[in-house]
């Protein structure tokens, strides 16, 4: 090779192709996806974030949590993140068009939270939100063994004397509360990000996906 | 076009001319190294200790963890990739750098931007996409800067006075065009224009593949294609072959990127043409292989001898690691438990660190005793930063390698419950830090050499970067010089 625009033009059509080939490609498959209208209950999926919600994405985004948490159900048959119930199916494309940036992580120091909103169990949305803020405040509080960073900076700590206290204050055991006096209450970001936590559940199974992504039926071995 | 070699007189020209901007660079480069090292062994101590630095907003992990891999790779990453392709572009063209003083506004901006964006980052501005966190006032600082240098590079190339190009400027070449290209398209299509739902992570995987093995390898190997049959004084084995490799790898990896998205929410074909890709670009490293570690053949004495030499065979057998590392974790069989790992993690760290930055290092002990005129002052702090690399890289490798492996098993196992993953993996957080504080001590032990050797009011070294005195200490003295690698070439 003597020839620099040889080289040039060889150099720019190596990245030139890999980019119409992979990303353009895939945006003209897939970057039109829209929401999906059930026939049954004329409702659209998936629906929008609240607004609120929608802010604690951003807190989320900022405070760095895809570091160690994904944002990903693998499908049946790859990997275990169903039986770890992380889901009730695995994610598809469809699912994150709500999302204005879409963060699925490729680290699991944590678990799996695109699901998380739906870990409610019998708690009310109220109670969950509380567990989440202890979780954020005090995680070992109500993770046991984790090693998640406490995020005090997300919360108001302050004396109760002389105030009314704070409907919205965390009742945390005495290991972990601040001490005598004082209350610890979630400040609009962290009341945010819970929002956002608890907005991340794709509880909706949509037809066309669902007969796509299922597997493929066992072929007989041999002729 | 002259054809003749440059004699030695003109290439203590070419290396005076390229000495200041080089030494900025470096010296840019070396502190972030520090700073990048110091946060990242912060970063790698808060998950055996999550209290540490936890009650900080800005040194929470979630920001301190990127913060350092961006002040690692595009603080000391890129600054030395600028110091050392500059030099090897205008060594290897026969030419002297010229207007070196637009360089110095170039590192000025490059460098304001890099601290920016970590500050950014740190403040709580961080887009939160893999090696794109840096907020996005950022990057337009960060391009323009790089507009600068990188001109100078191909301007370097283009006014070549040899007649043949040598396998280090094609890469070279290249990597100074796909850089600002990867860059400015990713940051279109994710900030400017952004594309909507999954296709961000496809962009995003797309970029991180592309900026670790389209800029990060090229320039390695770069210095792997000219320091061996440099110091070795033999003309690279298969040469013909080259080419070949070259193209190859350009276009197998830019492909690659896919592989990342195994198992993820994209349409299948994308992680299947990564997957494809990866078993390609095993050809490429096959026949750079046969080149390196040919010309390596028979001659391991010598190269022992040679610390530049000792540092780029760390970074050429990582190099075929790291290829290695890419296509296991191809394989869907075995992306299924190493996935989301520690392994995860290794792969890149093999490629930046391990390839990259070792090849660096190598570079930067052969070319600034002749940039600056000096010998390096400590021989036992060169020995001390060659010691903790060589162990370092190590020690890194098997024990992430078993650590991100048990991990798998354990998260791919729904009755261990978390916390049970956390304290088993503990003493490898715990192993992962203390390889990263021995890093850090080699690094700082280069950094108080670099500060000897390029403080222009310092009496002479008494080091020279050889571990055995050779019988001739200057291998430049009668091997050929520069382009003239023709001359041993084939």
């Amino acid at each position: 090779m003597k020839n620099g625009l040889t080289l040039f033009l060889g150099v720019f059509a190596t990245l030139a192709l890999s980019w119409a080939g992979l990303l353009l490609t895939a945006h003209r498959q897939i970057g039109g996806l829209g929401q999906f209208k059930d026939p049954a209950d004329e409702t659209l999926y998936p629906q929008p974030l609240s607004g609120l919600a929608d802010q604690g994405r951003l807190v989320y985004q900022d405070l760095g949590c895809v570091t160690c948490h994904t944002q990903q159900v693998r499908h049946e048959g790859f990997g275990s993140d169903l039986a770890r119930k992380w889901g009730e199916r695995g994610s598809y494309a469809r699912d994150y068009i709500r999302d204005q940036t879409v963060l699925i992580g490729q680290n699991r120091l944590g678990p799996d939270l695109r699901n998380v909103g739906a870990r409610l169990g019998e708690a009310k949305p109220a109670e969950y939100a509380e567990w989440f803020y202890k979780l954020l405040y005090a995680p070992q509080s109500v993770a046991k063994g984790t090693n998640m960073p406490a995020h005090p900076f997300l919360f108001d700590v302050h004396p109760v004397a002389g105030r009314q206290p704070s409907a919205h204050a965390l009742t945390l055991p005495s290991k972990f509360a601040p001490g005598p006096g004082l209350e610890v209450v979630p400040t609009a970001r962290a009341v945010a990000l819970a929002a956002y936590l608890q907005s991340l559940k794709d509880s909706y199974d949509y037809p066309t996906e669902r007969s796509r992504n299922a597997p493929a039926p066992h072929k007989e071995a041999g002729h | 076009m002259n054809s003749t070699a440059p004699n030695r007189s003109e290439q203590i020209e070419i290396d005076a001319s390229a000495r200041w901007p080089v030494l900025v660079f470096f010296g840019y480069a070396l502190g972030w190294l520090l700073v990048g090292g110091v946060m990242q062994l912060a970063a790698a101590m808060q998950l055996h200790q999550p209290g540490f630095l936890s009650a900080c907003e800005w040194t929470t992990h979630g920001r301190l963890a990127p913060a350092a891999q961006n002040a690692l790779v595009y603080g000391w990453g890129m600054n030395a990739a600028f110091a050392f392709g500059l030099w090897l572009m205008a060594r290897l063209s026969a030419t002297t750098l010229r207007h070196g003083g637009w360089l110095f506004v170039a590192a000025k901006f490059w460098n304001t931007g890099v601290a920016l964006g970590v500050l950014g980052i740190l403040g709580g501005y961080s887009t939160s996409f893999e090696l794109l966190e840096m907020p996005r006032y950022v990057s337009l600082l960060l391009l323009t800067a790089y507009a600068l240098i990188g001109v100078w590079a191909v301007t370097t190339f283009s006014i070549r006075n040899t007649e043949n190009v040598y396998a280090s400027q094609w890469y070279l070449f290249g990597a100074a065009f796909w850089f600002p290209w990867l860059y400015a398209l990713a940051q279109v299509m994710l900030f400017k224009a952004p594309v909507r739902g999954v296709l961000q992570p496809v962009v995003n995987a797309w970029y991180a593949h592309g900026l670790y093995n389209l800029w990060f390898v090229p320039v390695a190997l770069a210095a792997a294609y000219y320091f061996l049959p440099k110091i070795l004084g033999k003309p690279v084995a298969n040469y013909y072959l080259a080419p070949l490799a070259f193209w190859w790898l350009a276009i197998t990896s830019a492909f690659a990127g896919g592989s990342r998205l195994i198992g993820a929410p994209v349409p299948v074909w994308i992680p299947t043409l990564g997957i494809v890709a990866n078993m390609l670009v095993v050809v490429g490293v096959v026949i750079v292989a046969l080149n390196l570690f040919g010309t390596l053949s028979g001659r391991h004495a010598a190269a022992r001898n040679s610390l530049t030499l000792r540092f780029i065979i760390i970074s050429i057998t990582s190099f075929v690691l790291a290829a290695a590392m890419n296509l296991a974790l191809s394989m869907r069989g075995f992306a299924v438990t190493a996935q989301f790992t520690m392994l995860d993690g290794l792969r890149d760290w093999l490629t930046f660190y391990a390839c990259f930055s070792t090849a660096m290092f190598g570079a930067a002990y052969f070319l600034l005793p002749r940039l600056t005129g000096k010998e390096w002052r400590s021989p036992a702090l060169v020995k001390a930063h060659f010691g903790a690399t060589a162990l370092g890289v190590l020690l890194m490798v098997a024990g992430l390698t078993y650590a991100g492996w048990s991990q798998g098993h354990m998260l791919n196992d729904a009755a261990v419950p978390f916390a049970a993953i956390t304290k088993a993996m503990a003493p490898w957080f715990a192993l992962r830090s203390a390889v990263l504080a021995l890093l850090l001590v080699g690094h700082v032990a280069f950094l108080i050499n670099f500060i000897w050797i390029a403080c222009p009011i310092n009496s002479q070294g008494t080091a020279a970067a050889v571990f055995r005195v050779p019988p001739d200490l200057s291998t430049e003295a009668h091997a050929p010089a520069g382009h003239s690698l023709k001359g041993v070439g084939p």
